[in-house]
């Protein structure tokens, strides 16, 4: 049962309108503050730059609502900033003030302020790109960039990818089955299994070549080469305003970026 | 259809060797023969996507709503007649995520306003009872819930023809039964002309209008529903009559045809077992195979 | 008593989700029967076939084929025993040529040269594509690329065979085949195993029905035993529909006579006994 379907009117669930204003942005104002935060993050030397970029996202994230959320992807960065802490502390080349000996290790201070800088970057790039991902659904980044000229074919084929690793996960399952039931052996040694590679394969790849073929027909029965436009169900309304955020953010960032590169940025 | 002759692109065999077919608003016309008769390729140059979309070899002349197929676009067959094919899965785009946007799918392909698409969508969920299935993902639905979607989308471009290509073929028990009961109702209620190629003669006898035999790319018989369906010469066209009329022939054969006196045998193969569950709604177990 | 061909015993099984698709399956099935396992999508008919031959693994209770429990046994080795014939062949087939593609089985199992060509031979001949050896399988349509599918694991002549839907898409030519290939096979001692949802084909090819429901067996009889009036509530439950022909029995009051052979001999008996 659908409970709020008005006949008539495009239902809530097609229109799912957001649900914040950070999440009201459009996908493609969202998607530029989050190349500035993490080309600043990443650009700008010293620790102002990452520092600042965690700021805004971490205040960012709290006006959207998605604070907690954004705590997977945090602990999702955690394996790479061990790594990148221990190796540069221990291993970084040239320095020479040493914190204390271990044995065969020197641990430098250098190296441990390289090391807490980088993990600041990679920290702030990660929660750009989780605040992104969080607030803006896939559908409506596509509709966006539709409708700023990528075209339905671009759109679909970016949607559709998506969707085919499920089934060809759930094919190349199917056939690895079948040819076992023949005897294939996909458990023994290494020269058996190599010589199940045309075996599996061969399906596969004839699989997928029929299957476009359906589908395409599919599609032009649904008139998907019509020419024009295709109608926008859900509006993605854009102000002047956002317009001229994105043009600040973006060049912005260039600029910072360039400018540390030039060592013109006096900040630690 | 006027001596409609086809072949694939990069062949030369004639899959279609002269086929003479008209199919009328209104009319539910079945297509039956044995398998590589030609069934599907009359069901693509039906609805034009041969030779427009897939290329081969037309001669002699197919009309959609009265112009040629060869001068049409993809786009503008697609709006004169709607195809239904086999496979469920193949036919969903895979890139809407609810059921409402899966039907949309065309009209939004052709620009349609919101209020006209609406409407379209809001008719093709009527036509078919799936209102119901709206909000759903078409990715998780039972087969035959998938093919009434896809029948949906087809219909949401307001086709005046309906090809439908073994609809029911890759379907349980319960799909079929949903698809048939559809389409049943659909070909009593509409205008639309329908072209159906199916194995289950059961179902060709319920809702088809005349029958027509394809044997060899070739129609080799066609005439009304019963009387086709009746000819013994059907089984040496490797063609299965329904079970109600082999079961009148078993009978007969035996002497005993006055004990099914009374009996409609055709109602009775369609009879709801008592308590039956009706095979709509419910999805399947997720990650469950057959 | 000899020991049967499959024996499974309280058998459940989980799909890594967490989804229990069989649940406390208890079956013997002798050498030599046909049987055939029916009910709806999901209901777990083609999960316990794949208990068979090890493409599965029962998550608790046993699976013993001839005998001997499965153990760990790898799939390419109880190959030799059971074979499974899949529903859609175009997941299968991969050879340039029908030869090669049956072929296929027979040198996995390791034949030699000159027993694989007479196998594969007697293979091509019971599915009808004795002629066709050097065809490339893609210029047969679908129905042949099925029966081809089948002969390939026919060639292996395994004591056990399993099909899987080997009706679905066929024509009526082709069920009729497949169905003298079922009574072939029972014929010479081998045990039939299929899953199918073609209630005719079920009720004449096969003296056994296991009805499945949501990973249970809900009834295991003969076919008129299956197709009683009294089943019907329990058929009803997975979506499946006795044939006409026991509908028509049902109706005149003659028990239960699923096939239309069954049914044209109930009328003359109840005739005869009239008199």
């Amino acid at each position: 049962m659908i409970d709020a379907h008005r006949p008539g009117v495009v239902p809530g669930f097609v229109l799912r309108p957001p649900t914040g204003s950070y999440h009201a942005l459009n996908p493609s104002t969202k998607l530029v503050l989050a190349f500035a935060e993490a080309a600043v993050a990443f650009g700008v030397r010293g620790w102002t730059g990452p520092l600042v970029v965690i700021a805004i996202v971490i205040a960012t994230a709290t006006a959207a609502r998605v604070g907690r959320s954004l705590v997977p992807f945090a602990l999702a960065v955690i394996p790479l900033v061990a790594s990148i802490l221990l190796v540069n502390t221990f291993l970084f080349p040239g320095a020479t003030d040493v914190i204390a000996r271990i044995g065969p290790l020197a641990p430098t201070w250098t190296g441990l302020e390289a090391a807490l800088q980088a993990t600041l970057r990679v920290a702030a790039f990660a929660l750009s790109v989780a605040v992104f991902a969080l607030t803006t659904p896939t559908d409506d980044l596509l509709a966006d960039l539709e409708r700023r000229g990528l075209g339905r074919r671009g759109v679909f084929v970016i949607g559709a990818a998506i969707g085919m690793i499920p089934r060809m996960v759930e094919r190349a399952s199917e056939i690895t089955d079948s040819q076992r039931a023949r005897g294939l052996d996909t458990e023994g040694s290494r020269w058996r299994r190599i010589r199940g590679v045309v075996p599996l394969a061969a399906p596969m790849i004839i699989g997928a070549l029929s299957e476009v073929e359906e589908r395409t027909m599919a599609l032009e029965a649904r008139a998907f080469s019509a020419p024009g436009r295709r109608t926008i169900l859900r509006p993605l309304p854009d102000s002047a305003w956002q317009r001229i955020v994105r043009w600040v953010a973006g060049l912005g960032a260039i600029i910072l970026v360039a400018a540390s590169v030039a060592g013109l940025l006096p900040v630690p | 259809m006027r001596d409609a002759r086809y072949a694939y692109a990069g062949t030369s065999r004639q899959v279609l060797a002269g086929v003479d077919l008209d199919v009328e608003a209104g009319r539910v016309v079945a297509v039956v023969g044995p398998n590589e008769a030609g069934k599907s390729t009359l069901c693509l140059v039906a609805a034009g996507l041969a030779p427009i979309a897939i290329g081969g070899r037309l001669e002699g002349s197919v009309l959609l709503a009265g112009d040629e197929t060869a001068g049409l676009a993809a786009y503008q067959a697609a709006q004169r007649c709607g195809i239904l094919f086999q496979n469920p899965a193949t036919q969903l785009s895979g890139t809407t995520s609810t059921v409402w946007e899966e039907i949309a799918f065309g009209p939004r392909n052709l620009g349609l306003d919101i209020g006209a698409i609406v409407e379209r969508v809001e008719g093709a969920m009527a036509t078919l009872d799936i209102a119901g299935l709206a909000d759903r993902d078409p990715q998780r639905l039972s087969g035959g819930q998938a093919q009434l979607v896809a029948l949906a989308s087809v219909l949401a471009l307001r086709p005046s023809l309906l090809v439908l290509d073994e609809p029911t073929s890759q379907l349980d028990p319960a799909g079929t039964r949903l698809v048939g009961d559809a389409l049943g109702r659909f070909a009593a209620d509409n205008g639309t002309a329908v072209l159906l190629v199916e194995h289950k003669t059961g179902l060709v006898a319920r809702i088809a209008d005349e029958v027509a035999v394809l044997v060899g790319g070739r129609i080799v018989e066609h005439g009304p529903t019963a009387e086709i369906l009746r000819d013994p010469a059907l089984a040496e066209h490797g063609v299965d009559p329904p079970p109600a009329v082999r079961i009148e022939r078993a009978v007969a054969a035996a002497g005993r045809s006055g004990d099914l006196a009374g009996l409609d045998l055709a109602a009775l193969e369609v009879d709801p077992i008592a308590g039956a569950p009706r095979p709509t709604g419910a999805p399947l177990p997720t990650g469950a195979r057959a | 008593m000899s020991e049967p061909a499959i024996l499974v015993e309280n058998v459940a099984f989980d799909y890594p989700r967490g989804v229990r698709a069989l649940d406390g399956i208890d079956l013997r099935i002798d050498g030599g029967e046909r049987v055939v396992v029916v009910g709806q999508n999901g209901s777990g008919k083609s999960t316990l076939v794949r208990q068979f031959n090890g493409l599965l693994r029962p998550t608790a209770g046993s699976v013993s084929i001839n005998g001997r429990p499965i153990g760990r046994r790898h799939v390419a080795d109880l190959a030799r025993e059971v074979g499974l014939a899949f529903q859609n062949p175009d997941r299968q087939i991969f050879a340039g040529t029908v030869r090669a593609e049956v072929a296929f089985g027979p040198r996995n199992l390791g034949l030699g040269e000159t027993e694989r060509d007479a196998a594969v031979e007697r293979a091509l001949a019971t599915v009808g594509l004795a002629g066709d050896e050097a065809t490339n399988p893609y210029d047969l349509g679908f129905s042949r690329r099925k029966l081809l599918a089948l002969g390939s694991i026919l060639a292996m002549e395994t004591p056990i065979v399993i099909l899987d839907e080997p009706t679905t898409g066929q024509d009526a030519r082709g069920i009729e085949r497949v169905q003298r290939i079922v009574a072939d096979l029972s014929a010479a001692g081998r045990t039939v195993i299929a899953v199918s949802h073609d209630m005719r084909f079920v009720a004449e090819s096969f003296e056994r029905v296991v009805v499945m429901r949501a990973g249970r067996i809900v009834l295991d009889g003969t076919p008129a035993e299956a197709f009683a009036e009294a089943a019907w509530p329990a058929l009803a439950s997975t979506y499946l529909e006795p044939p006409l022909a026991a509908r028509v029995g049902a109706r005149l009051g003659l028990g239960a006579t699923p096939t239309e052979a069954s049914l044209v001999g109930a009328l003359t008996t109840r005739a005869t006994a009239g008199r």
